[in-house]
């Protein structure tokens, strides 16, 4: 484990990532304590630039943005949090079953992952959002969830078809096993990497996608989320008259978790495949090439 | 130019699957969206209209699958029903005005993002551990992670608003006449800038990141070191040798992505007051206009296949190893 630990703090990128996402966790968990107060209360005057008083000044509502953008960053992570565990979930589990069995059951499941995975997903997502009316973060959630797992599926196929014929799989089936456990306590933990770049990606994903969905109006509006942040500053039209910083929190906000994944994501691709990598090792290795590659111009 | 038939399967069941979904969704809501639709027209809602709106959405005395068929038989004659925000304009009408800017604009934003992500990513695999990758790569995968509508406000604010470089709205100037001339051509490419750069930033990074692994691993091939082996410049080797063969997964992703793509275009077009497809498909969304709305999904789905098939085609073409395993 320890070995694990310090090739993470090795990597820069991965500790940068890690740092912001965990300064903002705390900042919607310690919300009370740093703007204490209710967000959707009147505190002053409409589009106020940021004063001492209002940091991040006040919206066309005369709202304080600062106290928005803090409140809004417990709807907006935990539904992007949530949402990514159950898109990975949901994915893991259709591929590692559609891997695990072949056959019948691997045609059906991969031809609906595939069929799923060539749909546009945000028009789809529209559409289901416009009939089922303004919709809270559960449906949200359900909705991004139900229609972005092929990727994930895809992938955890993929390894789970080069995993069952291992020895250990074999073994067990020998030994009688039945098939829930040999899939995932046996296989499972073997695609923890996988399952950790999956998650990752389905975090940010489900961000984009519930950032989309609230700025275009399907969010509950009465909902303090960064993504209904963007769609009243939108409506009031924030950008036009120059109230930058209505539109600029909610969008630093979701610029900085997107930030904070994708170094994470980056890390986790070149742990998982050292091919990628690009660490001193391999700088030191390309420059004694170059250098070589010189020396033997030279000699010619 | 064969193209297996378990693609096309795979094609027919998601157009299926995006068929039944615009079929079975209305007749399952709670409160059924005819009568809002039917209210929603007001004055305008002749007998006539009346009977389409409710033979479309199911509240009509029939068994369900008579329905279905009606609905299937609708569809292969283009007949996707009349729009509610628009009527009497049929869907079809209304999605057509729109289709060609949309097209326009991710079609520019496609080829110019390919141009500079496989390059960024050929070079960044090439120099891997060097400074340019070190800064590149890192840099398009926050870049993937960063929503369109995020990176079209900004835009926006910067160049629309405070810089007032460019246009804020429309696809060219109102007061021009469409027309085959330079000013109409100049005035649209001009409109067309703050949205294809929007589009962009996304697409750059995913074509970067997938073109610099498959760089990564083509570079370990024989048939690149024998190109080094006979002496051949390295951008021979890195573009003619190594280059053509890494496009193929990039391909492969540029189809799958391309429903990402139309996901960021609604948002940059209604950001940008772009008459396509996503600005009509938002103002569809908060009239309840349904059907537009469900012509929209068939209309991008049936794009997104459109693509993944020529790419399946194109991929005979630039590979043919690909095409030998297939026969």
């Amino acid at each position: 484990m320890s070995s694990g630990l310090k090739l993470f703090l090795r990597q820069k990128k991965a500790v940068v990532g890690f740092i912001i996402i965990t300064g903002l966790c705390l900042m919607a968990l310690l919300a009370p304590v740093l703007a204490p107060g209710d967000p959707a209360q009147r505190v002053g005057r409409s589009h106020q630039p940021p004063t001492v008083e209002h940091v991040f000044g006040t919206t066309k509502m005369g709202r304080d943005v600062y106290s928005q953008f803090v409140w809004g960053a417990r709807p907006s992570l935990a539904v992007g949090f949530a949402t990514g565990l159950a898109i990975t979930a949901l994915g893991t589990a259709i591929g590692l079953i559609s891997g695990y069995f072949g056959g019948r059951t691997d045609a059906v499941l991969d031809l609906t992952t595939n069929a799923v995975l060539v749909i546009p997903n945000i028009p789809l997502l529209i559409l289901l959002a416009s009939f089922a009316g303004t919709v809270g973060p559960m449906a949200i959630m359900a909705i991004i969830a139900l229609t972005s797992w092929p990727w994930g599926a895809r992938m955890t196929r993929a390894q789970a078809l080069s995993l069952k014929n291992r020895e250990f799989v074999v073994a067990a089936r020998m030994v009688g096993e039945p098939w829930w456990r040999i899939v995932f306590v046996e296989i499972l933990p073997n695609l923890v990497p996988l399952i950790g770049i999956n998650l990752v990606g389905s975090i940010i994903y489900a961000i984009v996608a519930q950032t989309t969905l609230e700025y275009l109006g399907f969010g509950d509006p009465l909902n303090v989320t960064w993504g209904t942040m963007l769609y009243n500053a939108q409506n009031s039209s924030a950008i036009i008259v120059g109230a930058w910083w209505d539109i600029g929190a909610p969008a630093l906000g979701i610029a900085i978790v997107g930030l904070g994944l994708a170094l994470l994501n980056f890390t986790f691709d070149e742990i998982a495949n050292p091919q990628l990598r690009s660490g001193p090792a391999l700088s030191r290795w390309l420059r004694l090439n170059r250098l070589r590659a010189r020396e033997l111009r030279a000699a010619r | 130019m064969r193209i297996p038939l378990r693609r096309l399967g795979v094609y027919l069941a998601a157009f299926l699957f995006a068929i039944l979904v615009n079929f079975t969704l209305p007749r399952l809501m709670p409160g059924s969206p005819v009568d809002s639709m039917i209210a929603q027209l007001g004055p305008r809602a002749t007998p006539a209209a009346i009977e389409a709106i409710k033979a479309r959405f199911g509240a009509v005395e029939q068994p369900i699958w008579q329905q279905f068929l009606d609905y299937l038989k609708g569809l292969a004659t283009f007949d996707l029903g009349v729009s509610v925000k628009y009527y009497p304009q049929t869907v079809t009408e209304v999605l057509a005005r729109s289709a060609g800017w949309t097209a326009f604009l991710v079609v520019t934003a496609v080829v110019f993002s390919l141009c500079i992500g496989v390059s960024l990513g050929a070079v960044a695999a090439w120099r891997r551990g060097g400074r340019f990758d070190a800064f590149v790569s890192p840099f398009s995968v926050v870049m993937i992670a960063v929503p369109p509508v995020i990176i079209a406000l900004a835009t926006l604010f910067t160049f629309g608003v405070t810089l007032r470089w460019f246009p804020v709205g429309y696809a060219y100037d109102p007061s021009l006449d469409p027309g085959i001339n330079f000013t109409f051509f100049g005035s649209v490419f001009w409109h067309a800038i703050m949205p294809v750069l929007t589009l962009s930033p996304y697409m750059i990074g995913e074509f970067q990141t997938t073109m610099r692994s498959s760089m990564i691993s083509v570079l370990g091939e024989d048939y690149v070191t024998m190109g080094r082996a006979k002496g051949l410049s390295d951008t021979a080797v890195m573009f003619s040798y190594a280059a053509r063969n890494a496009m193929l997964p990039v391909m492969t992703n540029l189809a799958l992505m391309l429903g990402a793509v139309f996901g960021g275009s609604i948002v940059t077009e209604i950001v940008f007051n772009y008459p396509g497809l996503g600005l009509t498909l938002f103002t569809a969304s908060v009239a309840r206009d349904y059907p537009v709305i469900q012509g929209q999904l068939l209309l991008m789905t049936m794009a997104t296949l459109g693509a993944n098939l020529l790419v399946d085609i194109l991929y005979g073409v630039v590979d043919p190893r690909v095409q030998e395993g297939r026969t």
